[in-house]
């Protein structure tokens, strides 16, 4: 599988095997390596067409229908950003925890993280029904809302990722510089290397910084990408659904994140390994010490998954059972859940359980296995969700994913691994510097590189911007003015309606009146007017004194205006039928006249998110920024203090190495 | 909260009436109303307080309300729906009726009428939904962008110029009462019913955005209860203003909110997931006409379109 076109490298000392080593691995393409990467253009240009096609006639070209309204867009999204839990882990926990053989492997997982990022990140955007609305999100955004978090930790998670990347990629770039400078690469390049080298040469002052900068990133990316995977859960955790509304979603799909960001960096490596012929720095052993940590992660994989669906099974909630028949009966779910536990769980198990048989083929079948199983376990998680609503609906939904969607999923794969291949194109993707610090004979490389950059004394001054934010107090104030009136009636029959305390009672009385004299024996239905049409209070029959009276009922509210507006109207004698007197009367219960109008609390439906969501998203924040910052003030140290033996090298011939020892 | 006399006596009064309304007048129902709308006269309350009298049903002055009185709703309201499963004999006349006042393609429904059979030893009946404009709407909670929002007066809406169609709403309502629009729409809202605030303008249609059953906002603001209220040819639906503590069925008839619900053990549907919805059921008892499935049921089936007459099977 040679992918370039030069001889291997011959023996040399150690550190600068290394170097020839690893630097190989930027020679130009050969046929094979060619071939690579015009079909995943090909790939990706044809979901290219497919997303155009998409966005032109809109979601309809999908599957997704109003019951099952995602599908594998959101598996892609979930599969992606868990994938990118291979950098956390490996790099900085390893890292963190000062183990050695992490070095050969670091610069592959933090590359992971990134490009898993960027793809897993697009893939939300791809499924939105509005793409051309992407911005409401920060013009509207409301913090009660999971996908706001979702969009501050990815953010944040990116963000630190390169950062990460590229603080450990520093020193590398000077050789990088030097050596395509030797080779007699376009200028243009060298200044690209040599630009981002910083004028990283090793120097005392530089080092310090260096693993200052890497220390603080190794130690803050971790609860960065835990938080990440929490929050991606909890966009499921937080609704009411079966399957989703879980306790344990957070932790549940962290262990997912960095169970298949495992298996997909050991994968990788094998890729790269064959591609690039790097057997020598990625050796069994570091397979088999990944293999390990796999076999813990598939343990707890598979304690989450029984606790997970044992404690709802055993519960048995109506609609808890109606999704576990459909995740694990005869359905075709069922039959891919099955096939999940078994290819994607119990088969790796056996494969990784004993350390004597873990053979390179068992790890990477292990892997791959668990790469296929894990996404098909997150569509599992959605889909069978989506079909099991609270309400079952009269149609059976099923959903298939569309050609579109098949299209732009492979697209996504494509993008990915084309990324990949292009960063390990430009950059070293196995650390030069840190593998070469691992030397055997405990040599250790002096980075002499070739002089670089062009040391501004720009002094760069982080500064805390503090947002302050505005509230508007709303007010409500009304006062009504309030006139009883009487509607004119026709001649002849007149009703004068009053409030009046009889024997303690109030009552509605109501006098009915003929040219000026009362009215007797007249039936009089007395009404209180409601939004929409007249609430009945009673009848009566008036006197010989004209009036007719109810009593009324003292609960009775009086809805806005704080008067209630009662009607009496003559239902007999016919000829005076429909005749009507109104009034304006005192209520009792008084909405919201007279107590200020409630307002919207700061709940988390209202449109002002509680003070405590936003506290701790902004302390986390700080928090997490405020390192960035201080690592960027180290690598803003780093090229200040770099020697400045610049310009010098860009023209005459370069200084010799150095050899520290 | 023992019910006096005089309360016992208006209630069965008031049971009594809507019996006879139910019934016996069906036929003539809708004639009837429409008969009333042109002769009657009631008073109305302004805004500002003063009493008017208006034909019933006129329309109030046609100002469209300015975006922060939609986003806050009608001022002092507290819309709520009462459902009375035990007149509901699944003949559909609500969803046509909504389907029509607010264009609604023929792919999706607003008001949705599901048969529901609580155990296999209990009967079946029929279940309109519509949305439940909950109090804790958990739609309203997820939404990143404030399109959809909870209004004083109860409503739950959505602005369909800001919704970004992300569809987290839809898989938040444990009710699913949100539809999407997955394709492009046949005819352009704007161009349907002019001048009509957005969000409640009852015309959603844009591609890429979530609807949902809005209780025809445009209606209330006019002093009219939503489509499906009044084509309700059993009047089997309530609509009214809680904080008037009243509601009214499509006869006209006004019962009040709070007596209505517990003299007939009222509940909200699916209650205990805490999101206090805005609609009440009353329990399918003491039906007068077949449960779905027995001899003479209908359908649940939309009515056909105009043009065929229909009775009661």
């Amino acid at each position: 599988m040679a992918w370039s076109n030069r001889a291997a490298p011959q023996a040399l000392p150690y550190a600068q095997q290394v170097e020839r080593d690893l630097l190989f691995t930027l020679e130009p393409l050969g046929t094979r390596g060619r071939t690579w990467i015009t079909a995943l253009l090909g790939v990706c240009g044809f979901a290219l067409f497919a997303y155009i096609t998409q966005l032109v006639n809109g979601l309809r070209e999908t599957g997704m229908r109003d019951f099952v309204s995602w599908g594998v867009y959101m598996t892609n999204f979930i599969f992606f950003i868990g994938i990118s839990h291979a950098g956390t882990l490996i790099s900085a926990i390893l890292r963190v925890t000062n183990a050695e053989w992490r070095r050969p492997i670091t610069r592959m997982a933090e590359a992971i993280t990134v490009f898993a990022l960027m793809v897993g990140a697009s893939m939300v955007i791809i499924d939105m029904g509005r793409p051309d609305r992407l911005l409401n999100v920060i013009q509207y955004g409301r913090f009660q809302s999971p996908i706001l978090w979702d969009l501050c930790s990815i953010t944040t998670y990116l963000t630190g990722s390169f950062l990460y990347l590229y603080v450990a990629m520093i020193p590398d770039m000077s050789i990088v510089a030097r050596n395509a400078q030797q080779r007699g690469r376009p200028a243009w390049l060298v200044r690209f290397y040599r630009t981002l080298s910083l004028g990283y040469q090793n120097t005392p002052a530089q080092e310090r910084r260096l693993n200052r900068a890497l220390g603080a990133m190794a130690v803050i990316i971790i609860p960065v990408a835990v938080s990440v995977h929490t929050v991606v859960s909890w966009v499921f955790g937080m609704t009411l659904r079966p399957g989703w509304h879980s306790t344990i979603f957070g932790p549940y799909f962290v262990i997912g994140a960095i169970f298949s960001g495992t298996a997909a960096i050991i994968t990788a490596m094998q890729l790269f390994r064959k591609a690039y012929h790097l057997e020598k720095y990625l050796t069994l052993d570091h397979f088999r010490k990944l293999a390990t940590l796999l076999l813990a992660l598939t343990l707890l994989y598979t304690y989450f998954t029984l606790s997970e669906y044992l404690t709802t099974w055993y519960g048995g909630t109506t609609v808890e059972v109606r999704l576990l028949t459909l995740l694990m009966g005869g359905s075709p779910y069922g039959m891919a859940f099955w096939f999940w536990a078994v290819t994607g769980l119990f088969i790796p198990l056996g494969l990784l359980l004993i350390p004597s048989k873990r053979s390179l083929g068992a790890i990477i079948t292990a892997s791959v296995l668990i790469n296929i199983g894990m996404w098909l376990k997150r569509y599992l998680i959605l889909v069978p969700t989506l079909e099991t609503p609270y309400i079952p609906p009269t149609a059976v939904l099923h959903y298939h994913p569309t050609w579109i969607e098949m299209a732009i999923t492979a697209g996504a794969f494509a993008a990915f691994m084309l990324l990949f291949t292009m960063f390990s194109r430009v950059f070293p993707i196995v650390s030069i510097w840190e593998t070469a610090e691992d030397a055997p004979e405990a040599e250790k490389i002096a980075v002499k590189a070739a002089p670089t950059g062009f040391a501004r004394p720009a002094f760069v001054r982080l500064r805390t911007l503090i947002v302050v934010g505005s509230a508007a107090a709303l007010g409500v104030g009304a006062a009504a003015r309030l006139h009883a009136q009487q509607t004119p009636t026709e001649p002849g029959a007149r009703v004068e309606l009053v409030k009046e305390i009889i024997a303690g009672e109030e009552r509605l009385v109501a006098t009915v009146t003929v040219a000026g004299q009362p009215l007797k024996g007249a039936r009089v239905a007395f009404s209180v007017q409601r939004a929409f049409s007249p609430l009945t209070l009673g009848e009566d029959t008036t006197l010989a004194d004209g009036r007719a009276s109810v009593a009324i009922d003292s609960t009775l509210p009086t809805g806005v205006s704080g008067k209630l507006a009662v009607v009496a109207t003559i239902v007999s004698p016919d000829k005076f039928a429909d005749v009507q007197g109104q009034a304006l009367v005192p209520g009792y219960r008084i909405y919201p006249a007279g107590t200020p109008a409630p307002g919207v609390p700061r709940a988390l439906w209202s449109s002002r998110p509680p003070l405590l969501i936003v506290g701790t998203i902004a302390f986390l924040a700080t928090i997490v920024w405020t390192t960035y910052s201080f690592v960027v003030s180290q690598l803003v140290a780093i090229k200040r203090n770099a020697p400045a033996e610049l310009e010098l090298a860009l023209r005459g011939p370069l200084p010799r190495r150095d050899r520290a020892g | 909260m023992s019910m006096g006399r005089r309360e016992f006596l208006r209630t069965g009064l008031l049971a009594t009436g809507a019996a006879a309304g139910g019934v016996a007048v069906k036929e003539r129902l809708v004639a009837d109303r429409e008969e009333a709308a042109e002769k009657k006269m009631t008073v109305a309350l302004t805004p500002d307080g003063q009493l008017v009298a208006v034909p019933v049903g006129a329309p109030a002055p046609p100002r469209p309300p300015t975006p922060a009185e939609v986003r806050r709703g009608i001022p002092g309201r507290k819309w709520v729906m009462v459902i009375d499963l035990a007149k509901c004999d699944g003949c559909g006349e609500c969803v046509s009726a909504c389907r029509k006042a607010h264009f609604i393609p023929t792919d999706r429904e607003w008001i949705r009428l599901y048969k529901k059979q609580d155990s296999p030893e209990t009967a079946p009946y029929w279940f309109p939904k519509p949305c439940f404009h909950c109090d804790d709407p958990p739609c309203t909670k997820v939404c990143p962008v404030g399109a959809t929002f909870k209004r004083e007066d109860g409503l739950v809406l959505i602005d369909n110029l800001r919704c970004i169609g992300c569809r987290f709403c839809m898989a938040a309502c444990p009710f699913s009462a949100r539809v999407f629009n997955w394709s492009r729409p046949s005819e352009d809202p704007t161009e349907t019913r002019p001048g009509a605030a957005e969000p409640e303008a009852g015309l959603p249609r844009r591609v890429g955005t979530v609807e949902k059953c809005d209780f025809c906002p445009d209606n209330l603001r006019q002093g009219k209860m939503p489509h499906c209220v009044m084509s309700c040819d059993m009047a089997a639906m309530y609509f009214g203003d809680e904080n008037e503590d009243a509601v009214t069925d499509s006869a006209g008839e006004t019962l009040r909110l709070a007596q209505l619900l517990r003299d007939r053990a009222g509940y909200r549907h699916l209650d205990d997931l805490g999101t206090s919805p805005r609609v009440y059921y009353l329990p399918p008892s003491n039906r007068r006409f077949p449960a779905p499935g027995e001899a003479g049921a209908r359908t649940g089936k939309e009515p056909a379109p105009p043009g065929e007459t229909r009775g009661l099977e």
